[in-house]
């Protein structure tokens, strides 16, 4: 089996389409950014967070509606995988058996004979979710220093580290923007918090991993065709790295669509984060990284 | 060929060497299995008798994260603050409290460590004074001329003891409770991780952790005082709930608010009312109005009575609050001994505790000049019991009554004998995850892995025949190698370290494809095979280095960053990475070599 055995597509073109549809998809982001602002997880927000298993499947409204009653306050009341399983979240401040109790309470009284058992709590206190956040923010920010200083250093070229870095960005931007936008609707939690970061960081990782791949290719052909025009040498490198691209991509995309479908509740976030990154990690290696490199070049000489 | 000798030996170690740190992993699940499928009886017989061995395999075992066996990860803070002022002592003055109260939000809202937070503060707003009016110690060398700096690293240092002594003492309450394997760190400068597996009783377990043990013995408030008290707090609420009548968005009832939640009428003169367990957290918050703190006059506390005086006839559990002197006569310190027995009468444990001599001496001076009124014995901010004094006790003795249980008498003879918290910790994180959902977890990860495996190895085949059949080797011994790599690094198991392992099945190919994507190239150049093997190799070699690198980078950074699951993830990526590197680059290289040179077989890349 080959794909793309000697492909020919001119990227530099398509750079164009490329611009307009990261602008969309960016711009979307942003927006929804701003007018919903960042979904986050109890890891960021604090709270209590429980999760019951049924012995029947039972109604969220109702469920919600009874809790409403006890605990005095509308808490978040979501389907947790099975139509058993509920995940609640308060941000009641009274003590954690307490408010344990209340729930458990309220069940006995309005579901009877439908048991529930805790399966599994969440306590996450404010300042320590402050913390987590502030280290989740410096991490990323760490990570893509480290990322620009890295490729600095080994392709001595700082348009090469600004255009991987803004290719970074740009994947994140738009993972962040489906999870904020979609969040509400989507039949998983889409929440920010600890795992999402661990996914933000594992797309930078994935995306740049691509990213350098074909820089790699563009500094090896830039001393192979010294008198190739600059546009049409980078256009070969990214078709010369093409068939590896999307063959990683494929078998990366196999196994992360796996785990989103058999991970279990925990990880449907996590691996739909993931799936997002990788998809949109490849269009960007072939779309935005290298595109930057040119457009910084071109601004560069004509600065000059 | 030479070379190939080498790396031959090279695989072969690394393999044996996996293999060898996985051996008690192994060994363990087909000992767990065994026992399992034992009839009931034998099982206890079997493991007492292969006690030590069995225990033995399970330290050396691959260990799993909470999310995946179910237990119990609490992370607790010390209360710096409380701490910084206990230090002074009665040196303490609203001057220090306020810097202390300021160093507290500062520290806070900058992330920065709250004792230089608090020696800034008091330079900025006193230039010419000195800490060291507030904290001596003749042990550490700080005396009144010590500079603020001196001072500065005295409290760091003191800090640190606290968090260690902290942890010694919630160590042995833990070892006490009985969890096999429980895990204590410290986090940060002031925190403290516990991780404890298969705890099911968390309420217990809380208890346990958070109890400063502050044993206190207090005298009660003067009965005409405590009923003026509960009644000037009455008529207030009397007074808001008239006004309120008019404000149609407070209650429209117009009845008094505390009444609708509190008795007043406590059972004896030195209560202030009882009230059912749901409301005491109303109550508390009606208490708390400033205004009505105004009523409760300086020299008394009110406080909860540690467990239900009475048990209503809906089975309510009734707990009243009590108003006790705010001066400590006694302090717990001076217990030496504490044990569980029982009342002859009624047979409820009680917890017996013996004096040392000087608080003995303290004992009888103030059983002896009380004698004929009740005496509180305190226990972390709850009354467990107001006795009256009979007569003068000189042998000090005394003993806690009114406990619930005998788990939980035991409870508090294991919380007094640990010592006391040096101050207070506050619990600022608590995940429990139950057995079977851990269960559910671990066979989700298994499945994703196993078809994650199957799919990309199928994949690998089709696209690159007989090249992608040699990468899925490499592929299988990556993921022994990584296991191995774990065990070896002690590391535990979690969720996302399994999402770890099945994102790595998907990039550690990777590296093949690189190599064999440019062998391809090399061919279509019109190279011989041997030749464009030579050259798949070593051209794809930077961008492979490259590539994984900077992953290599964001696991460190993703391990610095986070805590529990989130590191598990790092580690298994980071080792992931390291293996399969190895094995992509040299695994492969070794059977492609032997097959094309040695047996002089021809070899497809597709």
């Amino acid at each position: 089996m080959r794909w793309f055995e000697t492909p020919d597509f001119n990227f530099i073109k398509a750079h164009k389409i490329g611009y307009v549809i990261s602008g969309i998809l960016l711009l979307a982001a942003i927006i929804g950014i701003f007018t919903k602002g960042l979904q986050y997880g109890i890891d960021f927000k604090g709270g209590k967070e429980f999760t019951l298993e049924f012995d029947e499947p039972i109604e969220v409204v109702e469920l919600r509606s009874a809790l409403t009653e006890s605990l005095g306050s509308t808490p978040v009341v979501k389907r947790f995988g099975s139509p058993r399983d509920i995940l609640i979240r308060t941000d009641d401040e009274r003590d954690i058996t307490t408010v344990q109790n209340a729930i458990l309470g309220a069940v006995e009284q309005s579901f009877e004979g439908n048991q529930a058992n805790v399966i599994k709590t969440d306590i996450v206190g404010a300042r320590f979710a402050e913390d987590l956040k502030r280290g989740a923010l410096n991490a990323i920010i760490f990570a893509l220093i480290v990322i620009f200083i890295y490729i600095f250093i080994r392709f001595k070229n700082w348009t090469f580290s600004a255009g991987a870095v803004a290719a970074l960005f740009h994947d994140v931007l738009i993972v962040v923007g489906v999870f904020t936008i979609f969040g509400e609707i989507a039949p998983f939690s889409m929440q920010i918090d600890q795992s999402i970061i661990a996914a933000f960081l594992t797309i930078v990782g994935y995306s740049l991993n691509d990213t350098v791949v074909v820089f790699d290719r563009i500094r090896e052909n830039s001393l192979l065709y010294k008198t190739m025009d600059y546009d049409e040498m980078i256009n070969k490198s990214l078709n010369d790295t093409l068939s590896r691209t999307v063959i990683t991509s494929v078998t990366t995309l196999f196994v992360v669509t796996v785990l989103f479908i058999f991970g279990g509740e925990v990880l449907k976030g996590f691996s739909f984060a993931l799936m997002l990154g990788v998809i949109i990690g490849t269009y960007s290696s072939l779309f935005v990284a290298s595109a930057m490199v040119v457009e910084l070049r071109r601004w560069r000489k004509e600065a000059s | 060929m030479q070379g190939n000798g080498t790396k031959i030996g090279f695989i072969v170690a690394f393999l044996a060497i996996s293999v060898w740190y996985l051996w008690p992993t192994m060994a363990n699940m087909l000992e767990q299995n065994y026992i399992e499928g034992l009839p009931e009886a034998e099982r206890v017989e079997y493991k007492d008798e292969n006690a030590q061995r069995l225990q033995n395999l399970r330290q050396n075992s691959l260990s799993l994260g909470l999310d995946l066996q179910g237990g119990m990860h609490v992370t607790m803070e010390l209360g710096t603050a409380k701490l910084m002022s206990e230090l002074a002592g009665q040196d303490a003055d609203s001057t220090l409290n306020k810097v202390i109260d300021a160093a507290k939000e500062q520290s806070l809202q900058n992330d920065t460590d709250f004792i230089d937070e608090m020696v800034q503060i008091f330079e900025q707003r006193y230039p010419d004074g000195r800490l060291s009016r507030y904290y001596r110690s003749e042990t550490e060398n700080i005396t009144r001329r010590s500079s603020n700096q001196e001072i500065a690293s005295y409290l760091k240092k003191q800090r640190d003891s606290a968090v260690d002594r902290a942890m010694d003492i919630i160590r042995s309450r833990v070892d006490r409770y009985g969890v096999t394997e429980p895990a204590i760190f410290k986090q940060g400068n002031s925190r403290v991780v516990v991780e404890l597996p298969g705890v099911a009783n968390k309420e217990r377990v809380r208890g346990l952790l958070k109890g400063t043990a502050r044993l206190e013995f207090r005298l009660v408030g003067q009965p005409d005082q405590i009923q003026s008290t509960r009644e000037s707090i009455v008529s207030y609420y009397n007074q808001q709930a008239q006004s309120d009548t008019t404000d149609t968005v407070q209650q429209s009832s117009g009845q008094n608010p505390l009444l609708e939640v509190l008795n007043p009428r406590g059972r004896n003169p030195y209560s202030i009312g009882y009230a059912t367990a749901r409301d005491t957290g109303r109550v508390n918050e009606l208490l708390q109005d400033p205004k009505v703190q105004e009523f409760v006059p300086r020299n008394i506390e009110l406080m909860w009575g540690a467990t239900p005086f009475q048990t209503a006839e809906n089975g309510q559990e009734l707990y009243e609050i009590i108003a006790v002197r705010s001066e400590v006569e006694m302090t717990g310190d001076v217990i030496s001994e504490a044990s569980v027995n029982f009342r002859r009468e009624t047979n409820q444990p009680r917890v017996s505790m013996n004096m040392n001599a000087e608080g003995a001496r303290r004992w009888a001076r103030i059983t002896g000049a009380n004698i004929g009124k009740p005496i509180a014995i305190v226990l972390d901010g709850y009354v467990y019991s107001y006795p009256n004094v009979e007569t003068k006790i000189s042998d000090g003795r005394s003993s806690i009554s009114g406990l619930g249980s005998v788990t939980e008498a035991q409870d508090l003879v294991n919380i007094l004998l640990s010592g006391a918290l040096p101050a207070p910790l506050e619990i600022i994180e608590e995940r429990t995850v139950g057995a079977t959902l851990g269960q559910e977890s671990i066979q989700a990860g298994f499945y994703s892995t196993l078809i994650g495996l199957v799919i990309v190895a199928m994949f690998m085949i089709a696209y690159y025949h007989s090249g992608g059949a040699i990468a899925d080797l490499a592929l299988l011994l990556n993921i022994i190698f990584i296991l191995g790599i774990l065990a070896a690094f002690k590391a535990t198991l979690t969720l996302p370290g399994i999402a770890g392992i099945v994102l790595t099945i998907g990039m550690a190919v990777d590296a093949n494809v690189l190599i064999f994507d440019r062998i391809r190239e090399e061919r279509r150049t019109g190279k011989t095979l041997n030749a464009a093997i030579d050259g798949g190799y070593s051209n794809a070699m930077s961008a492979i280095m490259d590539a994984n690198i900077t992953t290599f980078f964001v696991g460190i950074i993703l391990y610095s960053f986070g805590v529990g699951p989130i590191k598990g993830f790092a580690v298994t990526l980071m080792a992931g990475i390291v293996a399969s590197l190895f094995s992509a680059i040299v695994i492969t290289r070794v059977v492609v070599d032997y097959l094309t040179r040695e047996k002089s077989k021809d070899i497809s890349f597709g």
